[in-house]
């Protein structure tokens, strides 16, 4: 295994003069692409509620924070830009291609289900961003405060809804708690496998923790939020079932965004109104 | 609930009144408040629900009220 750091370093000395296996690690682009591709269509899921949310206020709330996903996608494709065509990474891939997690193929069904991307989904990826703090990736590293500091607010944001779900009505408490179940597995499952990629990120100091440890540091943060719709205890310590698990994906049984997703968040329709 | 925004430009600048929002507590209004006024650069900002806020007195209402 490559030292992460120290290939980057030569990347900025050589640019071009690169392949993308020498440039970046595998596994670093596997990381970078699995976070750049749950953030952007995690930007299009909020985007998709910017009318119709219940409140005008939290439609706004959703468009910014769309733009801050959408921000945070660019960054992290534009690390690859030494070492791969990131045009074609944006807007050629197919599906299959995506690191997404596996719950954002589809629009979300539901003001809870939207309220559990901003709740849980969202919060998954800032534990991921959190352990990248010492990385010894460093452009990874110098971007993860800033962006953190954005996702404060997402979090604060996802949080009150889902307290206000929990705690209101009956339906709407169980309609809170099946769109946390819906996400939950997928989520954990997206931090990895020790034995796997998010092992080997771990021990090379890219990560500061094994999947293990970050899917614990996941549950600890949002467990008050579980609790409020009676699934503190439905997740433990325990490996999710890795059964058919796909490294690179991070997921299992395959799948990938939908035709219209793919279409929007590739530009395809706009793509001939580029002049350049 | 309303809750009234304020905010200032820097430290010690006294704090200015730049609007309002439509929350449901003031945990969200917090939120709200980022989302909906941080397009510029501010030092710090403040909610308080609209129903917090005591007068004192309005000149064209007559009378400043004073202390019982």
């Amino acid at each position: 295994m490559t030292t992460n750091a120290k290939s980057a370093e030569t990347a900025k000395g050589a640019k071009g003069a690169q392949s993308a296996k020498d440039g970046v690690a595998a596994e670093v682009r596997d990381l970078i692409l699995a976070l750049a591709d749950s953030k952007r269509l995690l930007g299009y899921r909020y985007a998709e509620w910017m009318l119709g949310a219940p409140e005008l206020e939290t439609g706004i709330a959703l468009s910014s924070m769309a733009q801050d996903e959408w921000g945070h996608a660019r960054l992290l494709y534009a690390l690859l830009k030494d070492v791969e065509d990131v045009d074609a990474l944006e807007h050629g891939r197919k599906p299959m291609e995506y690191r997404n997690v596996a719950v954002l193929d589809e629009p979300t069904g539901s003001w809870a289900d939207t309220v559990a991307l901003m709740a849980l989904v969202d919060v998954a990826l800032s534990v991921q961003f959190d352990a990248l703090r010492s990385s010894s990736y460093e452009p990874l590293r110098q971007r993860v405060e800033k962006l953190l500091e954005e996702e404060r607010f997402h979090a604060a944001h996802g949080a009150a809804w889902f307290r206000r779900l929990a705690t209101g009505t009956d339906a709407s408490r169980a309609a809170m708690r099946q769109a946390a179940e819906r996400v939950m597995e997928p989520v954990l499952q997206w931090f990895g496998r020790d034995e796997g990629v998010g092992g080997a990120l771990a021990e090379d100091g890219v990560v500061n923790g094994a999947p293990s440890s970050l899917r614990k540091r996941f549950l600890e943060r949002v467990s008050p939020l579980l609790e409020a719709v009676g699934l503190r205890d439905a997740y433990g310590d325990e490996s999710p079932d890795f059964a058919g698990f796909d490294e690179g994906r991070r997921r299992t049984g395959g799948g990938g965004p939908d035709a219209s997703t793919i279409e929007r968040i590739r530009g395809d329709r706009n793509r001939a109104f580029l002049m350049d | 609930m309303i809750f009234e925004v304020f905010a200032r430009k820097s430290r010690g600048e006294p704090l200015r009144h730049i609007g309002n929002l439509n929350a449901p507590d003031p945990e969200l209004a917090r939120v709200y408040a980022f989302n909906t006024y941080d397009e510029e650069r501010w030092f710090d900002m403040w909610v308080v629900a609209r129903e917090h806020l005591q007068e004192v007195f309005t000149v064209d209402r007559g009378e400043p009220v004073a202390a019982e």
